[in-house]
């Protein structure tokens, strides 16, 4: 087992230790429910809450298409909800190595940066990826139930999407918190930044092409019209690109910067 | 004999105050050194230079030929234990040591249940670590240093929080350990025990290393005790450095 394995293994060995494994696949199961089930349900909700007087329910609500609730999901509760419980599980993954030690304690054993950063950065990527995934399958079942089929290949598509998006908030999160030291900073640069990544999507199709956050936007397309838009490429590499760029000034912070303050 | 580690012209300022003034000492194969100073002489800052946690602005250090930009290669060649030892509270001593053992590409298991054994660890070795005294952490480190084997373990205050049965162990080990061609390199305070298991003190004032010799050749008919209080005030005194 090389040691990229080795750091990687005690990762998963902590996020089952810490239960990690149990509450945020849990959370996103809940989010995935929520969007299909308050969708199909809202006329009812609304005439028992409030009677129904006053208010006009269009009828088209409850035809809506399988593809746009599943878009919802993502749009509404995975980009809103979602990425701040990522955030927040993700906030301490290199902070809390820094203020306990650890960090200076496993870097002099015989392990390079990168082992530490990739084994961080793609075992917390990979169960946030399941996590997203589960949500989104027990979603599409809802959404199957409750509303229309969606397309088995759409479906996919769309996740791979989205994961490139999902990848982009784990190692930007990783680098947040291995610059800052203090959690509550971390969160709230990585919760304005992402969000604020997300919002301007749309705006403007030059920055959706540099945007990593117009591969959610591109996800929910396919799942809406079921065509893959030609500009998502660009989506694609511009996340992949922004991706490799923070794990690099990961890479370099804790080389240069060192791990304890000096 | 071969020198293992050498250390040469070390310096080391923490804003304007410079904490290693030039530090030079070579450690030798087969030798157990203890490096003593009296606090904010500058034991951890050379120990935390030597290990890669920290950068002097100049000065080389070099183990068994390798130096810091052999990069895993040179981590290979120590084993540190640091003064505080931090450790995830829920995992038991027995995976952190495994572990630690993984990371040096090492799975001589029978080692390691000599020396937990040795340590009398073997009943509270798969308890969790957060359930540890401070000793006891030790404990594991020292386990884990003696069953990696590396060709030297370099410890900061290693004798902190243990209780005098495993002070003797640690002794007896110690010296096993170098008989069989390991070197140990350790900070302390505890000059008497430092006078029984090292064979060769080097001791630092003020950034600098003021003396260092075979234990015998320094305290000669005296003890560590008193040539430490007589060389903390008459720096220099049969200085090697």
């Amino acid at each position: 087992m090389n040691n990229f394995a080795v750091l990687a293994k005690k990762e998963f060995v902590q996020m089952v230790r810490e239960f990690k494994v149990i509450w945020l696949p849990l959370v996103f199961i809940f989010l995935g429910i929520t969007q299909p089930v308050v969708s199909y349900y809202l006329p009812s909700i609304l005439e028992a809450l409030g009677g129904g007087q006053g208010i006009t329910i269009d009828p088209s609500m409850a035809a809506q298409k399988g593809g746009e609730v599943l878009a919802s999901t993502l749009g509404s509760q995975f980009d809103q909800l979602g990425v701040m419980i990522i955030i927040v599980s993700m906030m301490g993954v290199v902070q809390s190595d820094k203020a306990n030690g650890m960090l200076a304690f496993i870097l002099t054993r015989p392990v390079t940066v990168g082992s530490y950063i990739s084994g961080k950065i793609i075992s917390n990527y990979l169960f946030v990826a399941c996590s997203v995934a589960l949500g989104y399958l027990v979603s599409y079942l809802y959404v199957v139930f409750l509303f229309t089929s969606v397309d088995f290949g759409d479906l996919i598509v769309a996740l791979l999407f989205y994961l490139l998006w999902i990848l982009f908030i784990v190692s930007f999160t990783t680098m947040i918190s291995t610059v800052f030291n203090s959690q509550g900073i971390i969160a709230l640069i990585s919760i304005v930044f992402l969000l604020g990544c997300r919002i301007i999507v749309g705006l403007s199709p030059v920055i959706d092409n540099v945007n990593p956050a117009s591969m959610s936007k591109h996800a929910m397309e396919v799942l809406i019209l079921g065509t893959v838009n030609s500009q998502a490429v660009w989506g694609a590499l511009a996340a992949l690109a922004w991706t490799a760029v923070t794990i690099l000034i990961t890479n370099i912070w804790i080389s240069k910067k060192k791990f304890n303050n000096e | 004999m071969i020198t293992l580690l050498s250390i040469t012209d070390l310096e080391k300022s923490y804003s304007a105050k410079k904490i290693l003034n030039g530090v030079n000492l070579e450690i030798k194969k087969g030798e157990t050194l203890g490096f003593i100073g009296a606090n904010g002489a500058g034991k951890t800052t050379t120990l935390n230079i030597i290990t890669g946690i920290l950068d002097s602005e100049n000065g080389k250090v070099e183990i068994n030929g390798l130096t810091k930009e052999d990069g895993i290669e040179y981590k290979k060649q120590f084993f540190f234990i640091p003064d505080t030892i931090n450790v995830f509270n829920n995992v038991s001593g027995f995976d952190w040591i495994r572990f630690l053992m993984n990371l040096y590409g090492n799975d001589d298991k029978e080692r390691l249940g000599k020396y937990i054994n040795r340590f009398g660890m073997q009943e509270s070795i798969k308890k969790p670590m957060g359930s540890y005294s401070y000793g006891m952490m030790h404990k594991v480190s020292l386990i884990a240093a003696f069953t990696i084997n590396p060709p030297i373990i370099i410890m900061d205050e290693p004798l902190n929080g243990l209780d005098p049965n495993a002070v003797l162990v640690f002794k007896g080990l110690i010296k096993q350990y170098v008989e069989m061609g390991g070197t140990v390199f350790f900070s302390t305070h505890l000059l008497d025990v430092a006078e029984k298991i090292c064979n060769t003190v080097a001791i630092l004032k003020e950034g600098k290393i003021i003396l260092h010799d075979e234990i015998q050749n320094i305290i000669g008919e005296s003890s560590l005790e008193s040539t430490f209080m007589e060389a903390q005030v008459y720096e220099g005194k049969t200085s090697v450095n």
